[in-house]
């Protein structure tokens, strides 16, 4: 057989130079539809849909939930023109900021304890969850009576240790140190459910080198630990600041983002334009900002992951 | 092959119809009234699984209603006003706001605008017993939209013992009560209980503006409904707030107090005075022997009487019931339940309640006394379609005045420049 004989040979052979075997294997691809077009269809009902209404809100005068006028960039020229709107960013990002510095390492470090733990785990860490069960709201509440200037157990003990009563939400600063402090303590378990699940992936075998090797606990922690949960951390920061940049339940049932303004983030200027002046164009331009500032934070996390990989 | 084709098809148009079905509006099954069995739905803030007076008798009203007309059953949804102000223009943009609903008095206005109403059916005109006239619930285009079911108006509250400790007559003017303020606060009370929180729509504050507008007889709004009270004799209303910060007669925790502290610390014996809504005698005086309540303090130029509040009921918009609706509400301010919603404290809006038996008993007197002060001692008067505006811009002012010591006439244009904003 020649070599152009046999490669002939060897061609027809192929699946691919055949066009009834070329279309079967196209039809499986066919098939992939069925799964491929309920979920986009969900994901434009669920989110490109609610995405392009809000933007088509912003353009458009409102009067309550009527939309009106088509009033092109008057919104965002309204928000972009408001002197708050500054103090809201900064206050946004000094709320999201300030609790993620408490609540990433506090979810490491009970993490770690947990992870440690041979005797008691599982009241251990129902304890540890408890803030997270919780709602939202229910947590707003408690700290809310626990704190309360006139009657709450705080007031009950700075008062008899001589330090008066307890003032938390009554002025500015300590207003927004308080609602961080309260949302930081809500969502740490959420760090630490993560944290755990990396930790419990470290191979034994990497501490017992070390252990022989006459390693501490820190220079555990430094050399084993934190390169194995590097990775977690970029995931457990973008998880917690998306819910720190969108949290408005914990900040309505406290403060309702005062005393003047303190503690008002753009997720708070978004509830209070819409459920307090009825202005859903204003609040729908604040909410398309706000999804921008979310936009950022996601790709930069992203390319922080992606270097990591590398 | 065609068969799976077809299979494909089949597959994408079920899950087409399962998202498609997800967006489509619930459409209601439910005859009409005249048709048959009506359920109708009903929003009120009052739980009736919650055992205290006023709860037990929504309860039984609504029990009552159902016995004599059993072909309209009515579905409850138990939502607080905060919700309710939220909600109501949402789900009557929606097309799905509830047959009928309860509202507050200053915010009937606001909802009306919102769309949130039916208009009253012919027969509402045939009422015309109320204690106070209802003109002043009406929508945008002049139409009464609700009427009274609850009165209430603004009472001033204090503890005697307090007062007896700190050597100190009851008030009879806002001078006194600043006075007094300051000698309990001095003595470590809270001298007058108010708050310039917004947690609870700023409740407290905008009762208690609500009220002195009245006793000076300044209206809030001008023809055109911009807020106008800056340069009147709403003067006095920040003044007399400046003078208590000043004199110490407000609480620490003033900016972020809110209506509930206030009876609270009213309850534990830590408030001196506060002027709250009327409805909270009964529960005020029975919790605390040492609280007691009387008239307004008089402004300098004016008089005690304050603003006719309290709540009302309205029929939501784009009902299909509004016969039952309208039945329903005949029946919840009428004698029968006015009778029963007397025993848990509230006040009857129509005078034709007040024959029936219980109010002949001893244990009716307190809501007659408190009925009587409602009819001498307040007044009802037109709101505008922002009432929430107004009470977010009172407590901001508020806390502006408090935390940067501003002066009386900054907090009434303060609050004034927020209305407007």
């Amino acid at each position: 057989m020649s070599t152009t004989s046999a490669a002939r040979a060897l061609d027809s052979r192929t699946p691919s130079s055949s066009p009834a075997v070329a279309s079967r294997r196209r039809r499986p691809d066919r098939g992939v539809w069925i799964y491929v077009l309920p979920v986009s269809a969900v994901f434009l009902f669920v989110f490109v849909g609610p995405l392009i209404y809000t933007a088509w809100t912003a353009l458009h005068e409102t009067n309550f939930y009527a939309i009106g006028e088509f009033s092109g960039l008057t919104s965002f020229t309204e928000l972009f023109a408001d002197p708050n709107l500054p103090k809201q960013i900064g206050t946004t990002l000094a709320f999201s900021l300030g609790a993620l510095v408490i609540a990433l390492p506090a979810g490491l470090l009970s993490a770690t304890v947990l992870n440690s733990l041979h005797r008691f785990k599982r009241t251990v860490r129902g304890l540890f969850l408890l803030p997270w069960l919780m709602s939202q709201a229910t947590a707003g509440v408690i700290w809310l009576w626990f704190l309360n200037p006139n009657f709450g157990p705080v007031t009950a003990i700075t008062t008899s240790l001589g330090m008066g009563p307890t003032d938390v939400f009554s002025s500015p600063t300590s207003a927004l140190v308080g609602v961080t402090l309260i949302t930081a303590w809500w969502s740490y378990p959420q760090a630490m459910l993560l944290f755990l699940g990396a930790l419990q992936t470290i191979p034994g075998e990497l501490r017992e080198s070390l252990k022989m090797d006459g390693g501490g606990v820190w220079r555990g922690f430094i050399s084993i630990t934190l390169p194995y949960l590097r990775n977690t951390i970029v995931s457990v920061v973008i998880v917690l600041l998306m819910l720190y940049v969108q949290m408005v339940t914990i900040i309505l049932v406290t403060t309702r983002g005062g005393p003047l303004g303190a503690t008002e983030t753009l997720s708070m200027r978004v509830f209070n334009q819409t459920f307090n002046d009825f202005d859903l164009s204003g609040a729908s331009a604040t909410a398309i900002l706000l999804f921008a500032v979310n936009v950022v934070l996601t790709l930069v996390a992203i390319r922080f992951r992606r270097k990591e990989s590398l | 092959m065609i068969t799976k084709r077809w299979s494909y098809a089949t597959a994408v148009a079920a899950a087409t119809a399962v998202v498609l079905a997800g967006c489509s509006a619930s459409s209601s099954s439910e005859p009409s009234a005249s048709d048959g069995p009506v359920t109708l739905t009903y929003w009120d803030f009052l739980d009736p699984s919650q055992d205290n007076p006023r709860s037990n008798a929504l309860e039984e009203n609504i029990a009552n209603f159902e016995a004599a007309n059993p072909d309209i059953t009515i579905d409850l949804s138990v939502v607080s006003l905060g919700d309710m102000l939220n909600r109501l223009p949402q789900s009557a943009a929606a097309g799905q706001a509830p047959d009928v609903f309860k509202m507050f008095t200053p915010t009937v206005p606001q909802m009306a605008a919102a769309g949130a109403y039916s208009p009253l059916p012919e027969a509402a005109s045939e009422i015309t017993d109320w204690l106070r006239p209802p003109s002043n619930l009406v929508g945008p285009d002049g139409q009464q939209v609700a009427v009274p079911y609850e009165y209430r108006t603004c009472a001033f509250y204090y503890n005697q013992k307090i007062l007896d400790q700190i050597g100190a007559e009851v008030p009879t003017t806002y001078e006194d009560v600043v006075d007094v303020a300051g000698k309990a606060g001095a003595a470590g009370f809270t001298g007058f209980g108010t708050g310039f929180s917004d947690t609870d729509n700023s409740a407290i504050i905008s009762t208690f503006f609500d009220c002195f507008m009245s006793q000076v007889g300044e209206p809030i709004w001008n023809d055109d409904g911009e807020a106008e009270f800056a340069g009147t004799a709403a003067d006095e209303f920040g003044q007399i707030l400046a003078d208590l910060r000043d004199s110490g007669g407000l609480g620490t925790s003033v900016v972020s107090d809110s209506y509930s502290t206030v009876t609270d610390g009213l309850t534990n014996g830590t408030v001196a005075m506060a002027v709250l809504g009327s409805e909270r005698v009964i529960t005020l005086t029975g919790a605390n022997p040492d609280i007691k309540w009387g008239p307004l303090p008089e402004p300098t130029s004016g008089g005690t009487t304050g603003a006719t509040l309290g709540w009302t009921l309205g029929i939501g918009a784009g009902t299909d019931h509004t016969d039952a609706a309208w039945k329903f509400i005949e029946y919840m301010t009428g004698a029968e339940a006015g009778a029963v919603m007397a025993t848990g404290g509230e006040i009857p809006t129509r005078a034709s309640t007040y024959d029936a038996e219980y109010f002949s008993t001893p244990e009716a007197e307190t809501v007659k006394t408190v009925a009587d002060y409602v009819e001498s001692n307040s007044e009802p008067h037109t709101y505008s379609d922002d009432w929430i505006g107004v009470a977010s811009g009172l407590s901001a002012a508020g806390q502006s005045l408090y935390l940067n010591k501003t002066s009386g006439s900054e907090f009434i244009t303060a609050a004034q420049d927020a209305i407007n904003e």
